[in-house]
């Protein structure tokens, strides 16, 4: 197999990371347990074959290692076919045969040099390189592609192996960036935020060694390093029956922290920002180490709003973070109230955000449950045509709550549905989609009210056994050799289970199967009119340069005070004229949703994670006024260039 | 050729600027002054003092100095930053803005008005580029 034979595939790779977590209980890949770099991870061995195919990076001796320490065990296959459909060990025996045709001793060798021998002086010979293939795993994901800097990449154990790292940085006056799981980088760098947020040269200290951890049951938190990511979090605190307010599960915890203050479901509940944090250590850019509790630290609350405050830098590295932990309830239960309309979404969620009803409370798209359910991206694609077209269901509000909460709910709305109908769904999903001209369909499109024929009238029962759901069913269209092991992993009970997968979130990187996507969207007043108006906002700009955007989510804070929404748009990240639209689509977003009043766009929250929210959502912010919008679009200008260029 | 920082390469920028930027159109009527605090210059890593201030877009003041006594003309905006993000931003190859926004040097001052005066710096820095540096 040629490298040119799964191009395809590579371009698309999306550094979603999962295959670095152990999320189906599989293990993980042991190259990259045992070395740690990208390279050594099948996200990285994607990159790699990508790279070399496409002559961005000459081989090095180390291509052999890397390839060499692959034995083709086959999880990733698994891992990253549950995810995206890909299946890595192609690429990997691709980078096989490639190296076949290498003639030995023929590589360059790579001069270490001064700042590589310090770097392993602090860290150890095995975790700090200048090695180009090393360096290439990194393209795209905290690197710009085509980018020509002298990269160094470190890997730290400590805190105070930080703190010389950030030092030497200093001495040299080279920059220096961290990164977690680099899947923030995976969306960010394929847009014109590339600049702003990736690194020109200079050390990237990946963070996955950090990966120690301590949950205290008896004081409800956990203290945990930089390289643990939420799945990790989550399944600690679990085993204490106690539960982390984390977002996707591949993200680290320190990172998404520092980076976003962590919004998810629970955050009508459990809070945003520093409502969950209770100390972190990090270090700041003269490498000394601070906590935020101690007394003489400059504010780090305070914030200043406005254009000039976007920051996708972080100015300080998280090194330990102490959260909170919530307890979990013996009677939770998920409960889904469909609709049609999202505005009659917004005014049940928002009824209930105000009461306080329901731990973790969203209103969700069609899209995101369609997508993260369906087994295929195809089948996503039917279920949400069979979804729009006969089902008129395009909006969730999507609750985990206790029975006394379900019970409040139930009267509250028409039509609900529970985890039963959310098991057949999920696993009856393929049968679903091949139901898509079916006389069942048809006739419950004719109802006067699909929603209540399906979910809350006599056709329920006809259409849940219309799935006839089981794992056996489902994993019909999965490849042949990898059946018999996902008809185990969908027989177990967390597989099918709302409230689990809600904490675990295992599923959100679907979204990256077939294209790559970009977060639209921020924090706004939680009253229906904005949220509305900033939906519009971000919806125009994608019909206007041709760009697939939909609603993703949208949480409430603060008893609905506040919401944030996430809207996405997607495209084709290997596609050029794709990015273009795309950067075109982002900016014009930008200056619609800046004339709101109230709006915060999510690049703005950015690096602002461990403040209070009081201090960079309150107060509102005035929308722009024209002569702002004038300014913004000489900021746009200056930091990116013209249109043609982005 | 001159050496960057020097008098006479502050006397050249200057002119440079007078010369080829328009008040209105290249540098937006702006009123303001901005001190840039350069750090570790070599070869000896003392700080270097760059001040300038505009008048109704016209470039009224632009010096360079070593003396520490620049400060108290008290510039509506301090920047601070080493001296190879200076040179960056001095030819050409990063914007002040973007130096900003990548925490690469720090500024104190009205953020707001900030904003407003990032393109018309952006044009003076585009031309200053264009003087033969010595860095
Ligand atoms: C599919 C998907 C869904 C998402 N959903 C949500 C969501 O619901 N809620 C939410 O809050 N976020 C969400 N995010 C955003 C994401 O969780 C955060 O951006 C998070 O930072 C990603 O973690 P990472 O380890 O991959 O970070 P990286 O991509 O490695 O880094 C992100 C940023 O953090 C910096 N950084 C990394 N480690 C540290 C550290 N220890 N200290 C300081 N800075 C550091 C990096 O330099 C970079 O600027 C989602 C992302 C994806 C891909
Ligand atoms: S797509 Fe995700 S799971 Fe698959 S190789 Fe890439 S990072 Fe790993």
């Amino acid at each position: 197999m040629n490298l040119s034979d799964v191009l395809e595939t590579t371009k698309k790779e999306p550094h979603c990371g999962m295959c670095k977590i152990d999320f189906l209980g599989t293990g993980v890949c042991p190259a990259g347990k045992k070395h740690g770099f990208v390279a050594y991870w099948p996200e990285g061995r994607m990159e790699l074959a990508r790279a070399l195919a496409e002559n961005e990076v000459e081989p090095t001796e180390t291509l052999i290692d890397i390839v060499n320490s692959c034995n083709l065990c086959g999880i990733c296959d698994r891992q990253c076919y549950f995810i995206t459909q890909r299946r890595p060990t192609q690429a990997q025996q691709a980078l096989k045969d490639y190296v076949k045709t290498l003639k030995p001793n023929t590589f360059k060798p790579i001069p270490e040099d001064e700042i590589v021998k310090d770097l392993r002086s602090i860290v150890g010979n095995d975790w700090a390189t200048n090695d180009p293939i090393i360096i290439a795993s990194y393209l795209r994901s905290i690197i710009k592609q085509k980018s020509s800097g002298n990269f160094y990449i470190v890997m730290p154990r400590s805190t105070e192996e930080i703190v010389a790292i950030v030092q030497l940085a200093n001495k040299h006056k080279i920059p220096y960036l961290p990164r977690g799981n680099g899947t923030f980088f995976g969306v960010a760098l394929q847009t014109l935020l590339a600049e702003l947020c990736s690194i020109e040269q200079g050390i990237i200290i990946d963070l996955w060694r950090m990966k120690d951890i301590h949950v205290d049951p008896g004081s409800f938190t956990a203290t945990i390093g930089p390289g643990i990511t939420s799945f990790e979090l989550q399944k600690a605190a679990h085993a204490h029956k106690l539960r982390a307010n984390v977002a996707e599960a591949e993200s680290c915890v320190c990172a998404n922290a520092q980076n976003l203050g962590i919004v998810t479901t629970w955050s009508n509940t459990y809070g945003w920002g520093t409502d969950n944090f209770i100390d972190a250590e990090f270090i700041d850019s003269t490498g000394t180490i601070m906590h935020l509790s101690d007394k003489d630290i400059p504010n780090p609350y305070a914030s200043a709003q406005g254009l000039l405050s976007l920051s996708l830098i972080p100015s300080v590295i998280v090194t330990q973070l102490t959260l909170k932990l919530h307890q979990i309830l013996d009677d939770e239960e998920a409960i889904f109230i469909p609709f049609t309309n999202l505005s009659d979404a917004l005014d049940m969620a928002h009824n209930l955000a105000k009461r306080n009803i329901g731990i973790s409370l969203a209103v969700l798209s069609r899209k995101y449950l369609t997508e993260f359910i369906s087994p295929t991206h195809e089948i996503a694609e039917d279920f949400n045509y069979i979804a729009e077209k006969y089902l008129k269901l395009n909006y969730i509000v999507d609750v985990i709550c206790d029975k006394y909460h379900k019970k409040i709910i139930e009267e509250l709305a028409e039509v609900t549905f529970g985890h039963s109908m959310i098991k057949s769904l999920i696993l009856g999903s393929s049968k679903l989609a091949s139901m898509k001209e079916s006389s069942l369909l048809k006739m419950i499109a004719e109802e006067e009210d699909p929603l209540k024929a399906v979910f809350g009238g006599p056709m329920r029962k006809h259409f849940e056994k219309g799935l006839a759901a089981s794992p056996h069913e489902l994993v019909k269209v999965f490849d042949e050799d990898l059946r018999d092991f996902f008809e185990k992993l969908y027989s177990k009970p967390e597989l099918t289970d709302p409230v689990w997968l809600h904490s675990f979130r295992i599923l959100p990187c679907r979204m990256e199967r077939k294209h790559m996507w970009m977060y639209r969207g921020g924090y706004m007043p939680g009253d229906k009119e904005t949220i509305l108006k900033v939906v519009d906002a971000l919806e125009k700009p994608a019909e206007k340069y041709h760009i697939e955007g939909a609603f993703g989510f949208l949480s409430y804070l603060e008893r609905g005070k506040l919401a944030h929404l996430e809207y996405d748009y997607y495209y084709d990240h290997a596609d050029p004229d794709a990015r273009k639209r795309l950067n075109k689509a982002i900016v014009e977003s930008w200056r619609r949703q800046f004339a709101i009043k109230g709006v915060t766009p999510l690049e703005f929250i950015c690096s602002k994670g461990l403040h209070r929210k009081e201090h960079i959502l309150y107060p509102f912010p005035e929308g722009l006024s024209e002569e702002d919008l004038v300014h913004f679009e000489e900021l746009i200008e200056t930091l990116f260039g013209g249109e043609d260029a982005w | 050729m001159v050496k960057y920082l020097s008098e006479e390469w502050a006397a050249q920028a200057k002119k440079k600027v007078l010369d080829e930027l328009d008040q209105t159109k290249d540098l937006k009527n702006m009123n303001a002054s901005l001190l840039n605090v350069v750090q570790n210059v070599p070869p000896d890593q003392k700080t270097m003092y760059f001040y300038i201030r505009f008048v109704d877009g016209k470039l009224e003041e632009l010096l360079a100095s070593p003396d520490e006594s620049i400060k108290q003309k008290n510039a509506e905006f301090t920047i601070t930053g080493d001296y190879t993000t200076f040179v960056q931003i001095s030819s050409g190859q990063m914007s002040s803005a973007m130096a900003l926004l990548k925490n690469r040097v720090k500024m104190t001052g009205n953020k707001i008005k900030a904003f407003t005066i990032t393109k018309p710096i952006d044009t003076f820095n585009m031309c200053i580029k264009k003087i033969e540096t010595e860095y």
